[in-house]
């Protein structure tokens, strides 16, 4: 692929995004994304040549990455495993709430998002976000700790993510400070160590 | 022999849901339809438009509803001989995640129809939730709770917990006694039962 067909494809993945936020999956067309990347038809197959199917796939992964380069940034200031957990919750759930095309189908296209959020489905979800996150709690646990933190952090944000009458809000810093030293930290750390995990995490995020 | 003058209105309901629930096997959920359910349950149309005047829409929902309402009531009665929550928690992981593996025709509407099926689910399940939540709360008075804990939110967190690994274990292995007790311990109590 040339540097010039690389521009396009992220133009068009944009474009699809927009679309899906203001029209749903369903009724969003090729057509319609063209004219929103302002290109032509032909240019999204030659780009995409499975055409919709294999333009969808591209979108979420390029949504995806982007997702985990924002909640990169925020854990490389994080200091201490309570941090780092909450960073990881808040900053993904700021992400996810503020995602439009996200929102949109949620509210109107619930059966297009729900079969990757339940039974089997959250499985790749769960193991993504475990290849993302564990790395980053191994200098607190060990590895097999910091996969199942990853799992149990990434499964509390879809719980409570979507639930506007949640008892915790997880865009809101101190509802998860309260979260992760309520259920996190004390099941993750032998109880002799909370005190200590629990200092460390006061004056974080404000 | 039953004479008609003794079927009750929550007979035929019910002969209702069954035939509604065989349909759905054979004909998957969107594309059965009144027709069908009245032929399987050996009744009129009109008989089927008395007990559910929403019709097709509405029989479907209250098949969903009765037979996730049936799903927790085993669960509720397998666990019910267990002396205390952590118990009660472990048993219900282990038996309500081998309940769903072995539930046929979940499983095959989750394979052919995930969406249609997960939108009827996410319709009933708030009834279920608050069912739930009413029922550890009780539970966690039993208990040596945590100074401090919020009681309300810590039966809510459990609720969500229980629920999310029913249906997708994720690395966990469900169905290994010792490794669930682990997970109860940690994910589950941890942060709730002082001891």
């Amino acid at each position: 692929m040339t540097g010039g067909d690389h521009q396009l494809e992220e133009r068009i993945c944009e474009a699809a995004v927009r679309c899906i936020a203001r029209t749903g999956l369903r009724r969003t067309t090729l057509d319609d994304v063209a004219l929103e990347a302002g290109c032509s038809r032909a240019s999204i197959y030659r780009v995409f040549p499975g055409g919709k199917d294999r333009l969808w796939v591209a979108a979420l992964e390029r949504e995806v990455a982007a997702l985990e380069q924002r909640v990169a940034t925020a854990l490389a200031d994080a200091d201490g495993l309570a941090e780092t957990l909450t960073a990881a919750i808040v900053e993904t759930a700021r992400a996810l709430a503020g995602h439009d095309a996200l929102r949109h189908l949620l509210e109107h296209e619930p059966g297009v998002v729900l079969p990757h959020l339940s039974f089997d489905g959250l499985g790749p979800v769960l193991e993504r976000a475990v290849a993302f996150l564990a790395p980053w709690l191994e200098c607190h646990l060990d590895p097999r700790s910091a996969a199942e933190a990853a799992e149990w952090v990434a499964r509390l944000i879809v719980l409570y993510g979507a639930d506007a009458h949640a008892p915790y809000d997880l865009t809101d810093p101190g509802d998860v400070r309260r979260l992760v030293a309520t259920h996190l930290i004390p099941g993750l750390v032998p109880r002799h160590e909370v005190a200590r995990h629990e200092q460390e995490h006061v004056n974080v995020l404000d | 022999m039953v004479s008609p003058s003794q079927v009750t209105p929550s007979d035929v309901r019910e002969r209702l849901l069954r035939a509604t629930l065989a349909c759905v096997e054979r004909w998957g959920l969107t594309k059965t339809s009144v027709e069908d359910i009245a032929r399987e349950a050996g009744c009129s149309r009109a008989t089927v438009y008395r007990h559910f005047p929403g019709g097709r829409e509405e029989l479907v929902r209250a098949t969903v509803e009765w037979e996730v309402d049936r799903f927790f009531r085993r669960i509720e009665a397998r666990i019910a001989e267990q002396p205390d929550l952590a118990s009660k928690l472990r048993v219900g992981l282990v038996f309500g995640h081998r309940a769903i593996r072995e539930h046929e025709l979940l499983q095959r509407v989750l394979r052919t129809e995930p969406d249609a099926l997960l939108e009827e689910l996410s319709q009933v399940v708030p009834t279920i939730e608050q069912l739930m939540r009413t029922y550890l709360l009780a539970l966690l008075r039993a208990e040596r709770l945590q100074l401090g804990i919020d009681v309300a939110a810590a039966a809510d967190y459990l609720m969500r917990l229980f629920l999310s690994y029913l249906g997708s274990p994720g690395r966990w292995d469900l169905t290994d006694d010792a490794e669930v007790d682990r997970l109860v311990r940690t994910q589950f109590l941890a942060g709730i039962i002082s001891g």
